[in-house]
């Protein structure tokens, strides 16, 4: 009797995965007509700070503690007429067009795929940190477990998989949006279409062409922010190694 | 006008540590020692005789010491062969690690054909062991002072030391995202303190061995070279705070809040005056002198390194460095000191190098 049952439940085991995936795979339109180019559009109105995007990332990457491939910094910005208020700028990287941390890679190691995430060969990389020095983002660093370059790759194996980035999932308030910048019907570009090209990128003046867009964002949180840092509130990871 | 305080934030620690500024140091003095080395050496000047032999230790020592600095920065150094399997050659590290072994492969083959007529003598003298002497015979391969051989070999060093100093600078100037590294001026500035730091080296030597005939030879280069590091200074700082160089003022400006970099640049600023009051009215000066050229070199590298990592790209906060006593950092600085004297004693063992090197 057992082994009548046994065909079966195999059968069902393996067509869970075609299954699940198949139920994914309209939430980033995998199949589209055109070629995928991967981007993400941060309305920084709906972003609280709750830094769950922090943490997920670090959970699905598996990151070393005190090291981030996104962050979500927070600001307190006082107008000239005395009103104060919070605006928060999560940051990650920008998966540019014109990515400078491809060319200074001395051994070819970053790379830019043709959907256009930008990701780091590990078996190449030697760990000369020289990209971490070319990114204007600071979205770059050596991780401590490696000793390799490491960043956000917009979870590259889970949208091979069909899924969501792993930040954009976990999204409280639903402030970021992944998805095809080449597919019309997708809720990224609609997204963009609808905000009429009141988007921004962060440092424009790189001449990077990010595909990290912004909704929202304050042109003196963009880049290098003139005004002091609470540092005494802010997280500082221990050196490594020290 | 808005007022913007950095609530939370993060900062990326230094990802080109201690033992960056080290190699570029070493590398850079190594190079300025070999043209100090020149006039002595294959020109043949008398004035020069004894004071380029002792350039010539200051840039071998150096020169093997710079890459082990390198390879360590690497965290695994058998990653260096990524380098040569899957060179990149739009990045001017990758070309620097061909220049690396040109120069220091040209530099072990001139330093080997200039040292030959005495290895030859050394395997004659009286008193050593059978062995030894064995050995300088074999080093010694004849012991002929072929001219045409140490020029030759010296045309070699001389190309892969200026495509060292070239591709040290360059590598730096290139990266935009660093505002303070972002100029021309770098490379000439590491190229300048490169030779000043090698005078000041090979005036240590000078000290050490009791040679102090050639100071005031040493003092004037290292005049020029402290008039000429003021002078890239200057012009750094005229260039930011006119806004003809946007670098310059983007680097002056994220400097403005903090009175650490001040203190600092005034503190390379005063230093560097010194040494050019020195080396202008005390020709007979060469310790005190020499320390502070070899200061000057090691803190601007350090300055350009550390202090630039330090410099926000995003946000509003500083990330100073601080040295603690790991591998990575302070251990890795007296590490590679450690390793520099250890080859200095054993060329000063193996070799005489207070003789004049007219052969």
């Amino acid at each position: 009797m057992k082994a009548e049952l046994q065909p079966s439940r195999r059968i069902f085991l393996s067509l869970l995965p075609a299954v699940t995936a198949g139920l994914a795979a309209p939430a980033v339109s995998a199949a589209p007509k055109q070629a995928a180019h991967w981007g993400m559009l941060i309305d920084t109105r709906r972003c609280i700070g709750c830094q769950a995007c922090t943490m997920a990332c670090s959970m699905e990457n598996a990151l070393p503690e005190g090291q981030f491939r996104t962050t979500a910094a927070t600001y307190c910005v006082t107008t000239s007429e005395g009103r104060s208020g919070v605006a928060m700028v999560p940051r990650l990287c920008n998966h540019c067009e014109d990515a400078p941390c491809i060319p200074v890679c001395p051994v070819g190691a970053t790379y830019k795929r043709e959907d256009g995430i930008v990701l780091v060969d590990a078996e190449r990389c030697v760990g000369c940190a020289y990209c971490t020095q070319a990114c204007p983002y600071e979205a770059r660093f050596i991780n401590h477990d490696t000793g390799k370059a490491d960043k956000c790759t917009f979870c590259s194996h889970r949208v091979d998989a069909g899924l969501l980035p792993a930040c954009v999932e976990t999204c409280v308030g639903g402030s970021r949006v992944f998805g095809d910048l080449n597919d019309p019907a997708s809720e990224i570009s609609k997204r963009l279409l609808a905000a009429e090209g009141k988007t921004s990128v962060l440092k424009k003046e790189a001449g990077t062409k990010p595909n990290v867009f912004y909704i929202g964002l304050d042109k003196e949180l963009s880049g290098r922010v003139a005004g002091p840092s609470a540092a005494e509130m802010m997280w500082r990871p221990a050196q490594h190694g020290a | 006008m808005n007022t913007t305080v950095e609530v939370l934030g993060l900062t990326r620690e230094a990802a080109w540590l201690p033992w960056a500024v080290q190699y570029f140091f070493l590398v850079g003095i190594s190079t300025g020692a070999f043209f100090l080395s020149l006039p002595g050496l294959v020109w043949r000047s008398a004035s020069w005789a004894g004071v380029s032999r002792r350039a010539l230790l200051a840039a071998l020592v150096c020169g093997l010491t710079a890459p082990v600095a390198l390879l360590a920065d690497l965290h695994q150094p058998g990653r260096f062969l990524n380098f040569y399997l899957h060179p990149n050659l739009q990045s001017w590290m990758a070309w620097g690690s061909f220049f690396i072994p040109l120069y220091v492969g040209g530099l072990l083959l001139y330093a080997w054909l200039c040292m030959r007529p005495q290895l030859a003598r050394l395997a004659g003298q009286d008193g050593i062991g059978a062995r030894t002497a064995a050995i300088y015979r074999v080093l010694a391969y004849g012991g002929h002072d072929n001219r045409v051989a140490v020029g030759v070999a010296a045309v070699i060093a001389a190309l892969g030391a200026l495509l060292i100093l070239v591709y040290t600078g360059m590598e730096v100037m290139v990266v935009e995202a660093r505002p303070l590294w972002n100029t021309p001026l770098v490379p000439l500035l590491f190229a300048v303190t490169a030779f000043a730091g090698a005078a000041g080296l090979t005036g240590l030597f000078e000290a050490a061995t009791g040679h102090r005939g050639a100071a005031p030879l040493l003092n004037r280069c290292l005049a020029r070279s402290q008039w000429a590091v003021l002078g890239l200074l200057a012009l750094w700082w005229a260039s930011g705070l006119t806004g003809v160089s946007s670098s310059a003022a983007q680097a002056l400006d994220s400097m403005n809040g903090s009175p650490g970099w001040w203190l600092t640049g005034a503190w390379l600023a005063g230093t560097t005056l010194l040494a050019l009051w020195l080396s202008s009215r005390r020709s007979q000066s060469l310790v005190l002198v020499s320390l502070l050229a070899l200061h000057g070199a090691w803190l601007l590298r350090w300055i350009v390194f550390m202090g630039g990592q330090g410099l926000p790209k995003m946000g509003a906060a500083f990330r100073g460095y601080a040295l603690t006593v790991t591998p990575d950092s302070l251990l890795g600085i007296v590490g590679t000191a450690g390793l520099f004297l250890t080859v200095y004693i054993v060329l000063t063992s193996f070799l005489s190098w207070e003789e004049p090197a007219a052969a």
